[in-house]
């Protein structure tokens, strides 16, 4: 039966992770004006501007004053807003002077360190102008290029289509701790459903997921995660084209770096290298994970959806063929472009493997050619409702638990059950019936009942 | 679509008038290139109309007549011509709304042999906007089932002509005719409607869907109004855009008109309650007529009670592009080193468009966004070079 | 997953009229510096808000109006985003984007200060409607050039006082503005403008005075940082509960005084406060009011 859940792909938020961690952790965490931004901009939308609003004030403010800063129509956004900046220790409740009502104040951390980044205030830090000028400089092209391809190796990896293995071991246990891929008896590693819902993700959430399972994973070994956490940060907020150094860094941070160098988020000539580049997508890390369609499009879009369900795909990558046909079948091949269509069977195949109709459209809008965004809204309605219909076509049965009660000795008993239990279904000839898990046990005292009676 | 001079007496005594050879075939045997050509020259004739020092009629009093007979049901406009016609009067509406905020609308339709006012001539646009939309959506619902018989052009003129009759004399009375079927049947003779109308100075324009009448061209001519006949919907669409900017005035009359400018009392100050003569509601805030402090939600509005035109200062402002029309920029050919765009900054490559007070060059995109919306040059508010007297002194 | 996000634009326009902060700072009441600073510190702000804020800054004088970011050339080529930032101090924990905002700021203000100006061009006003006009051009090229939505605003910080002579330009700014649905906000240092007061409350912006200037980074950051969507929801800066009131009466054109009741020309829409024979502006001759003084019937046409 568990090909006919929906074993839905939950990729946690950056917010939800950090709520997780116990306070001690995020106050040290906060020490660092790369990861105050980067939590701000987690924030809901109304928490950013309350935040602003006191950021530079010293006294606290009472729960009354701050509720008064929005209309009684705004009310739950505000409640919510205010929840989670409590839960991720952004404001901290104190009380005020002289009284005991409850009132916030940001959290001295979180306020310096924010204050620190706006007003661009200098520490001494961490930047290669002692090692001069690097020799081999890369330009941003060649960046993005190497990001692309270490990426795909990973993602052909899971596909299975590449053996030459270039990622290593751990990047493979990795992938088998996520729930990507399992390990199948005899035939090694294949893909599992949760894989197939990732592939379909844009590039920014995958590395986001990948890296969020990693943080798991090293938390099981032990590393240090409030560094490794500050670093990410520093990552996601530096600028594509400047390197950073490696000297003065944790040796957990080191070897972080490494698991990085594999997957693209950075890149260093040589392992002994002092220095390295982020990527672009070390710098989306933060910013484009889990975020709207618009902002994620591929610059470098291939996919044209035709309204006559055919699907053209300017590509030569094997990778995206794979991914394409997951949910379309393969018409024609050319050599720079391959012709899918979009079918009933080819995307209820895909239904059963787990993926949602949103994430079939999610990925074809994200990869979109430049022609089709100019279209307005991207993909046609007609091809985006069928899909819809389609997938849920599968959709048609809700299950639930319940208990089998058969083999009655009397038909009298069946039928006294049966009138008590209307909830349950039953089949009067064959003299059985069903019965919810909640009803089960009403209807087993009822009969106990009943029994003892007669 | 051309004109033929009036001078002969009869048609024979004239020359042959070729008119076919205006349109070209190109070597595939269409037409298409050539009547795009006659349509973009059309375009620059207007364009380059010079309008300053040109009386305008800027209160505007503006019946617009829909055919809504057998022959709108027709199906060569989508989803058929009554429905595309109502879809492009709402733009119209809100258009002219936008460019004359002090004029007023009016509707008039006609079919079976009658004609009726569907909505009153008023400033209130949204009303207008309201009952173009019901309309059109009662048209798609019924199928057009009410679209019957034959238009009256007599009835509707005449029925224009009795609510414009009344009007003062310093505004100006136009009707605008959409005429899609050839024929009308009308009661008695229509000549005399006409010289009625021309006595009246009522203007009357013709938009044709179908083709042209000589009845609808002689009653354009004598009003001295406009006819035109469509060829798509989007010549269509230009055809009605041409009427939304102020015409050249016609009448001789002009006097001072007596307008009040209410002020407004917002609901936290005032605190008390009185009726609000447009809504005949009781709300707190609103707009008091200096004269006779009859209360009114919003302008412009003329007041029931003194009939007073209550109008804002922005209101009148809106209208102060026409009279100092920002004059074309001279194009010029991209020559040389690549230059900016002097408002946004864009690098100019095919064409460049010169202010010629300021003399700085503007973007294709950037000339279509100051001449269609903005109507100020920003060159020339920047080096302060004045070609408007100084106004309202704020 | 949401479906289509709306980006937000804000222009800043910073008013940089020589003679009024020349004597502000004479009289110690002002520095431009220290606006300066409140005002990168806010731009900082914004720009973390959301990754994908786009900004522009453009500096209005007496006589020119200049981009201080975006940097743009004259050959119009504006530097992408990603080139790194001139980093002249070796030790430089900013991040990359403020550092490159700041830099371009502080690099394009002080080469204005030094071009300096002409006797001439020394005036009261600065041309805020030249500078609003390339604002509302630029952002009617960003609207074309991104795909999506675009919220943007224009943040007019106002030093000097209204000059009479840019009303008709600032009307027609106005009036494009609500077209391309620009919200308009004002910031005011000096005296009261009845021009930005309008354009604040035609296009549903926000006008508020500051005192001094303390508390200039306060207002900003409370006020001004919110989008124009998300302002109904605050108490204090959603439009209905604002008690004040912006008056739109005209004022004549004989006496620039206001007026409740006035009489306007039909063919040039001059007001005047009193009939006269002759309209000054198009020299048409009026004829003499209708002796009733309100009629009930409309008007027939005379004879």
């Amino acid at each position: 039966m568990e090909h006919l859940q929906t074993l839905k792909l939950k990729c946690l938020s950056l917010q939800d992770y950090l709520k997780g961690l116990p306070p001690v952790i995020l106050d040290s965490l906060y020490d660092h004006p790369a990861t105050c931004m980067g939590v701000f901009r987690e924030l809901p939308e109304l928490a950013r501007y309350h935040t602003m609003r006191i950021l530079y004030v010293e006294q606290p403010i009472s729960k009354a004053a701050a509720a008064a800063w929005v209309k009684i129509a705004a009310k739950p956004d505000h409640e919510i807003a205010v929840k989670s900046m409590l839960d991720l220790r952004v404001w901290i409740e104190t009380s005020l002077q002289g009284s005991d009502s409850t009132a916030y104040t940001v959290n001295s951390v979180f306020r310096r360190n924010l204050q620190k980044a706006l007003v661009g205030e200098n520490d001494p830090v961490l930047s290669t102008s002692h090692l001069g000028s690097d020799k081999h400089a890369k330009n941003t092209e060649s960046l993005s290029n190497y990001a692309d391809e270490r990426w795909e190796a990973v993602l052909l990896h899971m596909v299975g289509s590449d053996n030459k293995s270039t990622i290593s071991q751990d990047l493979k246990e990795l992938m088998l701790q996520a729930g990507l891929m399992k390990q199948e008896h005899g035939t090694g590693k294949v893909i599992t459903a949760k894989g197939f819902q990732f592939l379909l993700l844009d590039n920014a959430t995958q590395v986001w997921y990948f890296v969020r399972e990693y943080l798991d994973w090293i938390r099981g070994r032990g590393m240090n995660l409030v560094q490794i956490l500050r670093f990410i940060f520093e990552l996601s907020f530096s600028t594509l084209g400047t390197d950073l150094p490696t000297d003065e860094r944790d040796e957990h941070v080191l070897t972080c770096l490494q698991h990085f160098r594999e997957m693209g988020i950075i890149m260093q000539r040589k392992r002994k290298s002092r220095r390295f580049y982020p990527t672009h997508l070390a710098v989306d890390l933060v910013n484009k994970a889990n975020k709207p369609v618009s902002t994620v499009v591929n610059k470098h879009g291939f996919i044209v959806a035709e309204t006559n369900f055919r699907v053209c795909a300017y590509t030569e990558s094997d990778l995206h063929y794979s991914i394409l046909s997951l949910f379309c079948e393969m018409e024609y091949r050319f050599p720079n472009m391959c012709v899918l269509r979009l079918t009933r069977e080819s995307v209820q195949r895909a239904v059963v493997n787990g993926i949602t109709a949103d994430q079939i459209l999610h990925y074809i809008k994200a990869n979109a050619h430049a022609e089709m965004l100019k279209d307005d809204p991207i993909l046609a309605p007609t091809v985006a409702d069928q899909i819809r219909l389609w997938a849920m076509e599968r959709d048609r049965l809700t299950y639930r638990d319940g208990v089998l009660y058969n083999q009655f000795l009397a038909q009298k008993d069946f039928e006294v059950l049966r009138n008590y239990a209307q909830w349950g279904c039953f089949g009067s000839v064959v003299r059985y019936m069903v019965v919810t898990m909640e009803g089960h046990d009403q209807v087993k005292r009822y009969w106990k009942k009943i029994k003892k009676e007669s | 679509m051309e004109d033929q001079s009036e001078d002969t007496a009869y048609r024979w005594e004239g020359d042959y008038e070729k008119t076919w050879e205006v349109l070209q075939e190109d070597e595939s045997g269409s037409i298409q290139a050539s009547i795009e050509a006659e349509i973009n020259k059309a375009k620059k004739r207007r364009l380059q109309q010079s309008r300053r020092n040109v009386r305008l009629g800027m209160m505007r009093h503006l019946y617009v007549v829909v055919d809504l007979s057998q022959a709108m049901c027709d199906q060569d406009l989508k989803p058929n011509r009554a429905v595309a016609v109502l879809k492009a009067l709402e733009i119209f509406a809100q258009n002219y709304a936008d460019q004359n905020p002090i004029s007023q609308l009016g509707f008039i339709s006609t079919s079976a042999k009658r004609s009726e006012v569907i909505s009153e001539m008023s400033g209130a646009f949204q009303r207008h906007l309201k009952v173009l939309q019901d309309l059109g959506a009662n048209i798609i619902t019924t199928n057009a089932k009410n679209c019957t018989g034959e238009p009256s052009l007599q009835n509707a003129l005449q029925l224009g002509a009795s609510s414009l009759k009344h009007m003062p004399s310093h505004t100006s009375k136009e009707m605008l005719i959409i005429m899609g079927s050839l024929t009308t049947c009308d009661p008695g003779c229509i000549q005399d409607t006409i010289s009625e109308l021309s006595k009246q100075s009522i203007r009357c324009s013709v938009i044709g869907l179908s083709a042209e009448v000589h009845i609808c061209k002689h009653l354009a001519k004598s009003t001295k109004g406009s006819y035109g006949v469509i060829i798509d919907e989007g010549h269509f669409a230009t055809l009605l855009n041409e009427h939304v900017p102020p015409p050249v005035e016609i009448s001789p009359e002009s006097s001072l008109i007596k307008m009040g400018f209410p002020h407004h009392v917002s609901p936290m100050e005032s605190g008390k309650i009185s009726l609000c003569m447009s809504r005949n509601k009781f709300t707190a805030g609103g707009y008091f007529c200096p004269q006779c402090q009859a209360k009114y939600s919003e302008l412009p509005v003329q007041c029931v009670i003194c009939s007073l035109t209550l109008v804002s200062a922005p209101h009148l402002a809106r209208s102060y592009h026409h009279f100092f029309p920002l004059p074309q920029f001279n194009e010029r050919k991209v020559s040389g080193p690549t230059k900016a765009c002097y408002a946004c900054y864009k690098p100019i490559t095919t064409a460049e468009y010169i202010c010629a007070k300021c003399k700085v060059q503007y973007c294709m995109d950037c000339n279509a966004f100051i001449h269609e919306i903005l109507h100020s040059c920003p060159g020339c508010d920047i080096s302060r070079t004045q070609f408007i007297p100084s106004s309202n002194g704020l | 997953m949401a479906e289509e996000l709306e980006r937000q634009l804000l222009v800043v326009i910073f008013d940089v009229n020589p003679v009024w902060w020349g004597i502000k700072s004479l009289q110690g009441q002002a520095q431009i510096t220290k606006y300066l600073d409140c005002l990168r510190v806010f731009v900082n702000s914004y720009l973390l808000l959301h990754f994908d804020n786009h900004l522009a800054i453009i500096a209005s004088h007496s006589t020119k109006s200049v981009f201080l970011y975006p940097p743009m050339k004259e050959t119009g080529v504006i530097e992408p985003e990603e080139t790194a930032p001139t980093d002249k101090v070796g030790n430089d924990r900013r991040y990359g984007h403020f550092a490159r905002v700041d830099n371009t700021v502080t690099d394009k203000f002080k080469e204005l200060m030094r071009e300096g100006c002409e006797e001439s061009d020394i005036r009261r006003d600065s041309v805020i409607a030249g500078s609003m006009a390339t604002a509302l051009c630029c952002i009617h090229r960003m609207q074309n050039e991104l795909p999506g939505k675009l919220n943007s605003r224009i943040l007019v910080i106002k030093a000097a006082d209204d000059a009479a002579s840019q009303y008709m330009s600032f009307m027609n700014i106005i009036f494009a503005a609500q077209k391309e649905r620009v919200v308009i906000d004002a910031c005011i240092l000096g005296h009261n403008s009845g021009l930005l007061q309008q354009a604040c409350d035609m296009t549903n912006g926000l006008y508020l005075q500051i005192p001094n200037q303390d508390v200039f980074l306060q207002y900003l950051l409370t006020a001004f940082l919110t989008e124009a969507e998300l302002r109904k929801h605050s108490i204090v800066l959603s439009q209905s509960t604002r008690p004040r009131e912006v008056d739109y009466r005209a004022a004549c054109f004989c006496h620039r005084s206001l007026v409740d009741i006035g009489f306007v020309c039909s063919v040039c829409l001059s007001i005047f406060c009193q009939f006269s024979p002759i309209c000054s502006t198009c020299e048409t001759a009026f004829k003499p009011p209708p002796m009733a003084a309100k009629t009930r019937k409309k008007r027939k046409t005379p004879a």
